[in-house]
């Protein structure tokens, strides 16, 4: 039987925690622009101020308001990891459902390539590559995606490969029923929960990396993000500042992969059988 | 057990990080060697060493005979020379490397060995109060980036009660020596461990929860508990023994995700590993050793997988019938 799997994810506590968190998120990235009355990019009056009235978190060195840069820094995140997220899971659709119907050579080649890409650490090449082209925002999806495909290939593929001898579908087959009906009607439910599970992790992935990234400064200077808020914040620490200036913007950062780890946690409770029920119900 | 398939996997991959590091600065507009060594390097040079640097680097030649050239030198040790460092980037790179080997080293030990014991008691009691708990707060903290972990792990212990170090691996200047060095090292550390610990004892922990839901209801089991044996005896030798092998697999895995990891914690804490020199090398756009740096830390933990993939039949036998 398919598994409904917006069921499963509203029933579990970790899902219903992980989507409004993740909710919260995606709020303070749309509604940046009414939540604050500032500009990210605009340098204000004075550096460095504490909380106040008109600057609810202060202002940083360069006397930009943190609570803005905090808004849109949701927007960078988001945007990096949703953007990473579906071109690597379409990837992974491509080459994990080609190789899987073509099999033969092709399949050994797609498959020793994943493999390949597995064991090499994504953090470094990225690093790599970015201290040679310095990549601007739609550069780093590109390459975040191009490193992150290929987990969810070898997962893709061997559902279809399970999906294409399982009994049911032969059986519907037998009855009349046509290729797109069954792709509708049998393939999709059953492989969308492991699409979305992938899609998480890639997302998750991203939204880490694209911090870590600016954390160590590489990446665009212009654009606001949580890592760099942190990175610039970390020279002030013998400052108070960090308490509004740096707590915040990894807080955030925190709670959006928190969001995402208890989603893709519900999503694959569902996924397994024995992993459902007694589950964190 | 070494097969063909994996043989053919770590060398795809040995040949992607070679060919990257090879083609990355080639491949930039301009001038390679400036690419290679950085702009404002290439200013300083004398007409004469950069006459002798392309012909090191056959860089006046086809790229065929670049690439031989290039691993040529890699073979004979030579990675370039760092003009910040004013040292040979092979030896600025091993100077740095036992530190990030100390903090990684122990981290996966400590994150294993807790991960374990945390991952067996959880998946013994599934379902409890004791369980839930445990599984929430660990997949919380699994949500907490290192990094972040380590700065606050740096402001509370470091700079509000001030009982460990905030930089550093050693206290400059202070001609410690024998035990009171040990406990110099390991007070800088402190810190730096107990962040990537905490961040990555989530993923062995989960994982073995889970192989342990599954080996509880395997038939053993239920015959280990038909013979009568004890609650302990069943608990630590017959499921948790089992539960542990899926943690070994993916060890070399891990290990990557910590080298990684220990690039960013060694930045909060001014560690002088790897990471702190990879960071200080973007800074000064130090090209040859940033090339370095990507090269022995990509090789090592492929170096790391391999030895994984080699030893793991050895430890679960049914993996080497399965072949």
């Amino acid at each position: 039987m398919h598994i409904s799997l917006k069921k499963e994810i509203e029933r579990s506590n970790a899902g219903r925690v992980g989507l409004s968190l993740l909710l919260l998120v995606i709020a303070a990235a749309v509604l940046a622009p009414l939540l604050s009355s500032y500009d990210p990019g605009q340098q204000s009056v004075g550096s460095l101020l504490s909380p106040s009235g008109s600057h609810w978190l202060g202002t940083n060195h360069v006397g930009q308001d943190i609570w803005s840069q905090l808004l849109y820094g949701a927007r960078t995140s988001l945007m990096v990891g949703f953007g990473v997220g579906i071109i690597s899971l379409l990837l992974g659709i491509l080459f994990g459902v080609s190789a899987a119907l073509i099999g033969g050579l092709y399949d050994k080649i797609v498959m020793r390539v994943v493999d390949a890409f597995i064991v090499i650490p994504m953090v470094v090449v990225v690093i790599l590559v970015a201290a040679y082209i310095k990549p601007d925002l739609p550069v780093l999806i590109l390459l975040l995606a191009a490193l992150s495909w290929q987990g969810g290939a070898r997962v893709i593929r061997a559902q279809t490969l399970s999906l294409k001898e399982s009994g049911h579908i032969n059986a519907s087959r037998m009855f009349g029923a046509g290729r797109f009906y069954v792709a509708w009607r049998h393939v999709l439910p059953d492989i969308v929960t492991i699409l979305l599970v992938e899609f998480i992790y890639g997302v998750r992935r991203a939204v880490f990396m694209e911090a870590g990234l600016a954390f160590l400064g590489i990446g665009d200077p212009m654009l606001v993000s949580w890592g760099m808020m942190m990175r610039d914040a970390m020279s002030f620490s013998y400052l108070d500042v960090w308490q509004w200036w740096l707590v915040p913007a990894g807080v955030a950062l925190s709670l959006t992969i928190i969001g995402l780890t208890f989603v893709s946690h519900a999503a694959e409770a569902a996924l397994d059988p024995r992993l459902r029920g007694a589950e964190v119900a | 057990m070494l097969n063909r398939r994996n043989l053919v996997t770590y060398s795809i991959a040995f040949l992607f990080i070679l060919a990257l590091n090879f083609l990355m600065p080639r491949m930039m507009p301009g001038d390679p060697l400036s690419a290679i060594y950085g702009d404002e390097v290439l200013v300083a040079m004398a007409p004469e060493f950069k006459a002798h640097l392309v012909e090191s680097f056959a860089l006046d030649e086809p790229m065929w005979r670049q690439f031989g050239a290039y691993i040529l030198a890699l073979f004979q040790g030579d990675m370039g020379y760092s003009y910040y460092y004013n040292a040979s980037v092979f030896s600025v790179i091993i100077g740095s490397l036992p530190w990030t080997l100390l903090v990684v080293g122990s981290s996966l030990v400590l994150s294993t060995l807790i991960g374990i014991a945390l991952g067996i008691e959880s998946g013994w009691r599934r379902g409890s109060r004791t369980d839930r708990t445990m599984l929430a707060g660990l997949m919380s903290l699994n949500g907490f980036p290192d990094f972040f972990l380590g700065l606050v792990l740096l402001l509370v212990f470091g700079v509000l009660m001030g009982i460990f170090p905030l930089a550093g691996a050693l206290t400059p200047y202070s001609g410690l020596s024998g035990f009171s060095l040990v406990v110099d090292v390991m007070k800088h550390m402190a810190l730096p461990v107990t962040a990537l610990t905490l961040a990555h004892l989530a993923g062995v922990y989960l994982l073995t929860r889970n192989t342990m839901i599954t080996v509880l209801k395997a038939p053993f089991m239920l015959t280990a508990r038909a013979k009568g044996l004890s609650q302990r005896r069943l608990k630590y030798h017959h499921a948790g023994r089992n539960s542990m092998l899926p943690v070994l697999t993916v060890t070399g895995i891990w290990l990557g995700r910590l080298v990684t990891g220990a690039l960013f914690v060694e930045l909060v804490f001014a560690y002088p590993g790897v990471g702190y020199l990879t960071y200080q090398a973007l800074l000064t756009r130090d090209y040859p050793l940033i090339q370095g740096i990507f090269l022995i830390v990509a090789i090592a933990v492929l170096i790391a997988n391999f030895a994984v993939d080699l030893l793991y039949p050895k430890l679960d036998p049914r993996v080497s019938y399965a072949h």
